[in-house]
């Protein structure tokens, strides 16, 4: 699973590897960029990483033809790393206060909402990366019975910490925005500290697990917050 | 050295005035934008002319329609868009470094040329600095944009200015230029033939939508390239939307995106972008 390398600018590049968003992809992709942060970390200023691709950021384009060389004589087989066992446990609470989707996505995909919070909340996810909003993971892992498209006008404000259904995807909004999700619940938990050197709490590889909690477990957590837990 | 501080206060200001700097190189990884000044080259006079660092902070004002005091002594600098200043209600020459008296009054008028105006002061702005930048975005900075009221803090400087007898000059061609230089982005070997003919050829108009997260072009082009696994993009991505929307991607925009990539802007050609209105025209031209 060698990547395809492209240059888009002197000063930004990209790695694509061609094949479907898996747990196996992600491993190849996080052990690659271990491997080149670890070979040309002084040369890069940044990397972001997509479902398929991963791009550097570079502080000088001269550095470029040695990229290229190590890429064409690595072996990503032989530096696998194994993704983390790491599971953080969310408070959700699936309710039409806290989800004002819930009732009407339940209705569409003709099921109860018991069944959509069970369907919903029964497997981890696998965290990919960060994007869209400063703390917002992109998760992988949602049951096709789940998929829906997007809403075609977009709410002018979706809550801070709903959790939302949109296509094949789900995922937590860390903060107030514009958005184009199916609302289902909310957590009370914070996402995303600017204060802080790292300011989330999950890493790229680790997951993510939905605790359904009531409406006052939910009150409560808001009025106390707290770090979430993982297992 | 013990320093003061001193206060620059918003009296009136149109929407779209916020502290700038290079922005927050870094912190992607976490979906946190770059921001920075949207017309780095002039951003980056201001603050060579003020013998500033280059990572100082600046105020980067997108209407016109501005009125601002000092509350102490410092020196300013002007630059970016060519607009009409008034300093204590006296029309001035707005290029060259201002001696600033406590209580002084500043007023920015009409935008004669360009759409962005960059306020340096000596020593950069002294606003609250957030994962390595004082750059204001929504939710990592408490202000985002600039109201009536605001105050921001700055170093008081009683320094006098040296005088050259030759002003600093600075080129207003850029204005003008249309051609934007622009590398082929990821998904551009996805487009048929005659897509990318019609991009190179093309002349396409800037569109009223157009803030610090982009630039929204009005014509349309055929698209046929299917939405792809959300990727990586950067200030400078030109994206191409499921209806044939163009987008250029700002300072402000997201760390990712689900749309082809189809070009991207050169980084100098970015900060010429910057400075454009809506109405008006540009032509890519690929390198």
């Amino acid at each position: 699973m060698k990547p395809i390398f492209k240059q888009i600018s002197p000063l930004i590049s990209e790695f694509v590897w061609n094949s479907a968003i898996s747990d196996e992809l992600l491993q190849y992709q996080l052990s690659f960029k271990e491997q080149l942060q670890k070979e040309f970390g002084r040369e890069i200023i940044e990397l972001r990483m997509g479902f398929k691709t991963l791009s550097v950021n570079l502080a000088k384009p001269s550095v470029l033809p040695e990229i290229e060389n190590w890429l064409n004589s690595s072996k990503p087989e032989e530096s696998l790393l194994c993704l983390s066992e790491k599971i953080w446990q969310i408070p959700v609470c699936y309710s039409r206060d806290t989800g004002r989707d819930l009732e009407l996505l339940a209705k569409h995909k003709s099921i109860s909402q018991e069944e959509l919070i069970s369907k919903h909340s029964r497997s981890p996810y696998r965290l990919h990366f960060y994007g869209f909003l400063p703390g917002f993971m992109y998760l992988n892992g949602l049951p096709k019975e789940l998929h829906t498209p997007r809403k075609s006008i977009p709410d002018r404000a979706v809550p801070v910490g709903s959790v939302a259904i949109g296509g094949s995807q789900t995922g937590i909004y860390p903060s107030s925005s514009p958005g184009g999700w199916h609302l289902i619940g909310q957590t009370p938990i914070s996402l995303f500290d600017p204060n802080l050197a790292i300011p989330v709490f999950a890493s790229a590889g680790e997951r993510i697990e939905f605790i359904p909690v009531t409406i006052q477990e939910f009150e409560q957590l808001k009025r106390h917050p707290q770090k979430p837990n993982f297992r | 050295m013990i320093r003061d501080i001193g206060y620059l206060k918003i009296m009136r200001t149109g929407p779209g005035t916020s502290v700038q700097d290079l922005g927050r190189v870094g912190f992607a990884q976490y979906g946190v934008p770059v921001s920075g000044g949207l017309d780095m080259r002039s951003l980056s006079w201001v603050n060579h002319l003020l013998k500033n660092k280059a990572s100082d902070a600046v105020l980067e004002i997108c209407q016109p329609g501005m009125k601002i005091q000092f509350d102490s002594p410092t020196l300013i600098y002007l630059a970016g868009t060519k607009a009409e200043i008034k300093l204590n209600e006296q029309l001035i020459s707005s290029y060259g470094i201002l001696e600033i008296q406590e209580n002084d009054l500043l007023e920015i008028g009409a935008f004669l040329q360009g759409s962005v105006l960059y306020l340096g002061i000596k020593n950069g702005f002294q606003s609250e600095k957030i994962m390595n930048s004082r750059s204001w975005f929504t939710g990592i900075t408490t202000s985002d944009f600039a109201k009536k009221g605001d105050q921001i803090p700055y170093f008081t400087n009683q320094e006098v200015p040296s005088y050259t007898a030759s002003k600093a000059k600075w080129n207003f061609n850029r204005f003008a230029e249309g051609i934007i230089a622009v590398y082929p982005g990821p998904e551009w070997e996805l487009l048929d033939h005659k897509s990318r003919i019609l991009i190179e050829s093309l002349e396409f108009t800037i569109s009223n939508l157009t803030n610090r997260m982009a630039i929204q072009l009005t014509e349309l082009l055929p698209n046929s390239i299917p939405e792809m696994a959300t990727a990586p993009v950067f200030p400078g991505t030109v994206q191409l939307t499921s209806g044939g929307k163009l987008i250029i991607l700002m300072k402000d925009a997201q760390v990712t995106g689900g749309y082809p990539r189809i070009l991207h802007v050169s980084e100098e050609a970015l900060s010429i972008l910057a400075q454009k209105n809506p109405q008006q025209k540009i032509r890519f031209r690929l390198i």
